[in-house]
Parts: C-alpha cells; structure tokens; sequence
C-alpha cells in the first residue's frame, strides 16, 4: 500500500506569503529588428537551441565542449525529448567495434549506398556522407554520457549489412536520458513549456534572436508570456517532425488521413518549420512522409510491437491472412513494406492486418517480446492451425506457405521476394509460434528545410546560408530522400547537432 | 476439471476488480468547483492562490507546485516497480525519468489519464483518475 502522506500547510502558507518575490527584474539592451523596430531583450545566451531531442541536446553538448558560456534548449512539450524519447533507439553507424566483433565489412561509402537506394535516387550525397563519416564519433559521444548499448549488432531492413546498434532499454530515451543528464552536468539549460513563435532578424537579415511563449500548455487554452530571447552566435532549430500535424501532412500527402495512426508524441506538429520557411528557408521533399511497417494496430504510437518486430523480422514472415502466404520481403525498406501492408484488405477493401508469424524461441531473445505477450499485442501459439483459427487464415495456405518458406532457409535463398537470408540461418519456423499484428502508422518527415554540411540553413532568396539560423535533426529535409532507412535517424540528428554548434562556435 | 479453472476465473476476476477500486473516487464538488477531495481545506478556506500563484486562478499554476508539498522522492519509492517493471514507475520512468510535471497524470479540477496510456496498456490500479 502507498503512504499517503500530508501535505505541509504550513510550507504553502508561507510560499503564498513570499509572492512573486523571487522573479529578478532584468536589465535588457534593445536591438533594432528588421523593419526598423526597437526590440527589447528579456534574455540573452550565446547559443539558442529549440527542441531536446538528439539533434538539440547534442548541439547543446558540444557548445558546450567547445567553450561556449551559456547555452538554453527551450522545449515546447512539459517533457524533454520529444520524440527522440519513445523510439526504438536503433542507430546505425560504419566501422564500429561491435562490426569489428562480429566481422562485419562495412564504410562510410557501404551506408551510403545502402541509403541511396532506398532514398529513390533523391537522397542528399553529401549529407549522408557526412553523418556516415561522423556517426561513429556521435555514437562515442552518447557512451561517454552513458547510454548502454545491446552487445549485438541488428540488420534492419534496406542495410546490406548489420550496423545498427541498439539501446538495452530499446528505446531512444536510453540516449536521451544520459544527454540530458550531460547537459545538466555541463550547465546548459533546459527550460519546458517555451514555444518558438518567431525568429527575429536584423536588418541584415541575420537571425539575432527568437520570440518564445513561455509557460505554454501544450493542448491547453493558456496564453503564457512572449518573451524575447538574444542568440549571441545563433539559432539552432532541432524542433523534429510534424507528423502528428494532421492537417500539414495531409495537404503533402492526401492518405496520411486521421485515421492513420502514428508513432510520434502529440508535439510533433512542425510550427518551427513552417516559421523557417516564412522566413525564406528552401522547403525540400515535404511530401516524402513515412509510415513504419512494423507498428501494431492492438496499440497507441510506437509502443511495444514496433521494436518487436524491427528485430524479429529477419526471420519471421509476414503474412496476408485472407491469402495465408507472404506478401512481401519482411526486411525491404520501409516504403516498400508499409505500401504492401496497406494493400491487405478484406473482401470488401477494408483493412485487414496481416500477422507476423516468428518461432518463440527467437523472438524471446529480444526484451520486447515478454511485454508483447503480457500486454496482449501479441500472442503464443503452440500450432499453425491455432493461429489459422484465430486470425480465420486458410490453414492449408498457411501451412504449405511455412514449409515453403523454411525451404529458404535451408537453401539461403528466397525464391518469393529476395529477402537477404543471411540473418535467418538456421533460424526455422517451428511451433510454438508468437504472432503480432501490423499495420503502418505514420513515423518520420523526410521532408523539411534545406540545410548544407554546416548545418546551416538556406535561403530561397540568395541561395547562401541564413546567417545564424542552423537547424538539425528531423526539421531538416531531403538527406534521406523517399524513405529514410531505419536506425539512420539518430546518427544523423547526433552528427548535426554537434556539426550546428561547431559551425556556430567557430563563428 | 472445467469448474475447477472456472472457479479460478471467477476468483481472478473479483481480485482484479478489487485492484481497480483501490484508487477511490477522490474528485469532489466544492461550490462551483471540482476538487481532490484530499486537498479539502484548501477548497473550504478558498485559498486558490496555494497553488495558483499568479493573481490569476485561471491560469496553471507553476510545474513544481505540488512538490512544494510532495515530496519526489517519497512519491518515487511510492510507485516504485521491480524486475522488468522497474522501468515502469511514473515517478521515474524509462522515457522521462523524474522530469514529467505532475498534471501531465493528475488532474486537479479534472480527471485525467496516466500519460503512459497514450502508447501502453500498463495498469496504474492506484492512480486517481
């Protein structure tokens, strides 16, 4: 039982009586703001970060490191992190110890190829060079915080090569929570409840500073209070994306319609972006919006299934249950699995999730798969037929589906759709079974403002960088091109978070 | 064999119920109000101003208000969960670790849902709603 505990009336008594005596006045300089306005400060930092996600609480780091006096992260939500704190914590990175361990040949150049694929031929070369050449140093960066990594590689779906390392707790918040702690440790400041409502820019064009409105309530009618913030050396956006913003996604994309489910917390609405593009930013692949296929319909955002099913699909199989045979190859990208996924319907063209179907005794290796099971989003099953009843699959189907199947694992290769079989060796489908259902939800913005190596954001006017407006992570656009490939995302919000401070501290 | 396993149902199930009743109805009328109903003296002696600090009462009060009273870490032990569930204390959490302010679960004036429900079905048979 709890220990209810008495409050202290007397303590409230007393904070009552001090009144808002704690708020210091403070003295404020005033700048002229474009248009020849008088502005005057109510704050004042040398760097200015919006967001606390990776690419923000990395920026924050390495300002830090390199000197600079008082950093700010303002985050909009009553929490920091974003939606970097409820994913799957999946970073992929060439020519890392755990390769080196498991004898894995891999570069910089391999990732890249890897993601210029699966971006359509429309992916940023240059950026996703960069982050590949820098994401081994951004994944130090995170351990020497203290984020605990699973001591295997996985091979996520598009990576011709297991790369990716995983969070033991298999969530982003594995390394959030450690930068955050950093953060705090080297006395940059993080403040909640600040919503960036406009960038502020001298005459020359330069961003000099931001409006916020503090005290803000996301999801709630409270005005709060705008506040003037002065950036010293700049502006870092790392605001992610806006996937939860129904309305600009579906004016990019006409299916990403309510009803479509996804894995983001409700702040991922992109006001941040769209201030950048008002302000001349160059918008890039905002259309390219991406679903993940291995989200589950049984239960709220990324939850528990996702990752489950990241690291169970290599050699698992997924299958249509009007049909009970495949339907896809269980590790292409992303875009490729959640159109085939999509295209499952009932007779009448409803939506019918297909299931997931893995042996027991290799999904219980992932730490995820106790919680599936207990939560009831996923379920065990001792026979083929037992999962045929349950999800009303054809049982014979089904069956000659699984001896096919377990064909190619014998022989290593996939006569259906040409999964790589490397990571399924051995690994055959045998009772007892565990079972998840799938169905897409909406998950990442490839699209969002253009940025160069220096993470500097550029301009639809003079095609040059906007002086002090950099901007990292998620808000950025058109480094991954069509479809991002999973676990790609953190090392680059990591890498351009610490490229956004150098730039800005080497002035 | 069959009565045997309904029986244990049954059983289960009335175990179950009881959990959920452990958190009793806390959420009171006071004139024009709703209120905890373990914050009662602050509703008879109308001292809005206990946690809404600013002139207006409409206006939320600030994030660390009920810690002026509550202590965190008490709270932290409280809710505290072991094993697999270790992660699971709302009061020190896996995503945000002790750094959700209160009302982001508790409502004062309102119901409100544990924040974890959003993507989980974890139960929270002790919280308020």
């Amino acid at each position: 039982m709890v220990q209810k505990k008495e409050y202290k009336k007397g303590r409230r008594k007393f904070l009552i009586g001090m009144g808002t005596a704690g708020v210091a006045a403070i003295t404020v300089p005033m700048t002229a703001i474009a248009g020849g306005k008088k502005l005057v400060w109510d704050k004042e930092y040398e760097i200015v970060i919006i967001g606390s996600g990776f690419a923000g609480l990395a920026a924050a780091i390495e300002a830090k490191r390199k000197g600079a006096k008082d950093v700010v992260v303002f985050e909009k939500m009553p929490m920091f992190g974003g939606n970097s704190a409820v994913n799957g914590g999946l970073y992929a990175a060439p020519n890392t110890p755990l390769q080196k361990k498991e004898g894995v040949k891999d570069s910089p150049e391999t990732m890249l190829k890897d993601q210029m694929k699966s971006g359509r031929g429309v992916a940023d070369r240059d950026l996703l060079l960069h982050i590949a050449r820098h994401a081994g140093e951004a994944l130090q960066m995170t351990l020497d915080a203290g984020a605990e990594f699973l001591p295997y590689l996985q091979q996520l779906g598009g990576h011709s090569v297991p790369r990716t390392y995983q969070t033991t707790v298999a969530c982003g918040a594995g390394i959030v929570q450690p930068l955050v702690k950093e953060c705090r440790k080297l006395g940059a400041k993080l403040v909640n409840r600040s919503k960036l409502e406009q960038l502020l820019q001298d005459d020359t064009g330069k961003v000099v500073g931001v409006t916020l409105r503090q005290g803000y309530y996301f999801g709630y009618n409270q005005p709060g209070k705008l506040v003037n913030v002065r950036a010293q050396r700049g502006v870092i956006i790392a605001t992610g994306g806006f996937a939860q913003n129904i309305g600009l996604r579906q004016a990019q994309d006409p299916t990403l319609t309510a009803e479509v489910g996804c894995t983001n917390p409700k702040g991922a609405t992109g006001e941040a972006l769209l201030e950048m593009l008002q302000k001349g930013a160059v918008p890039v692949h905002l259309a390219y919006i991406q679903s993940g296929p291995w989200a589950s319909p049984d239960e709220g955002g990324f939850g528990y299934v996702s990752n489950y099913s990241i690291y169970n699909f290599p050699h698992s199989i997924a299958v249509n249950c009007r049909t009970g045979q495949r339907f896809m190859n269980e590790i292409a990208d992303r875009k490729t699995r959640a159109d085939a996924e999509l295209a499952c319907r009932d007779a009448e063209g409803k939506p019918l999730p297909p299931i997931m179907i893995t042996s027991y005794k290799h999904a219980k290796k992932h730490p995820n798969c106790k919680k599936v099971l207990r939560y009831g989003v996923g379920w065990k099953f001792e026979s083929l037929k037992a999962i045929a009843k349950k999800f009303n699959i054809p049982l014979n189907a089904l069956e000659k589906q699984v001896e096919q199947y377990n064909g190619y694992v014998r022989t290593g290769k996939d006569e259906q759709f040409g999964k790589p079989m490397e990571k399924a060796k051995g690994k055959y489908l045998e009772a007892p079974f565990t079972v998840v259902r799938l169905w897409p939800k909406v998950h990442y913005c490839q699209g969002g403002v253009k940025i160069n190596t220096r993470a500097e954001v550029i301009s639809v006017n003079t095609w040059e960088p906007i002086k002090g407006l950099l901007a990292a992570g998620e808000v950025t656009g058109g480094i991954h091109g069509v479809s991002r490939l999973g676990s790609c995302s953190i090392p680059e919000c990591m890498v351009m978070g610490i490229t956004a401070a150098r730039t800005l501290m080497k002035g | 064999m069959k009565t045997y396993a309904r029986c244990l149902l049954a059983g289960l199930l009335v175990v179950s119920l009881a959990g959920i009743c452990l958190a009793e109805e806390t959420l009171k009328q006071y004139g024009d109000i709703k209120g905890r109903t373990y914050h009662e003296d602050l509703y008879v002696e109308k001292m809005c101003d206990g946690c809404h600090t600013s002139n207006d009462p409409t206006l939320f009060p600030p994030d660390d208000c009920c810690l002026e009273c509550h202590d965190q870490e008490e709270l932290v032990d409280a809710t505290a969960r072991e094993g697999d569930d270790i992660w699971q204390n709302p009061h020190n959490n896996l995503h945000y670790g002790m750094d959700i302010p209160c009302m982001e679960c508790h409502g004062e004036h309102s119901r409100r849902e544990p924040l974890c429900a959003d993507c989980h079905n974890f139960s929270y048979p002790k919280h308020n709603k």
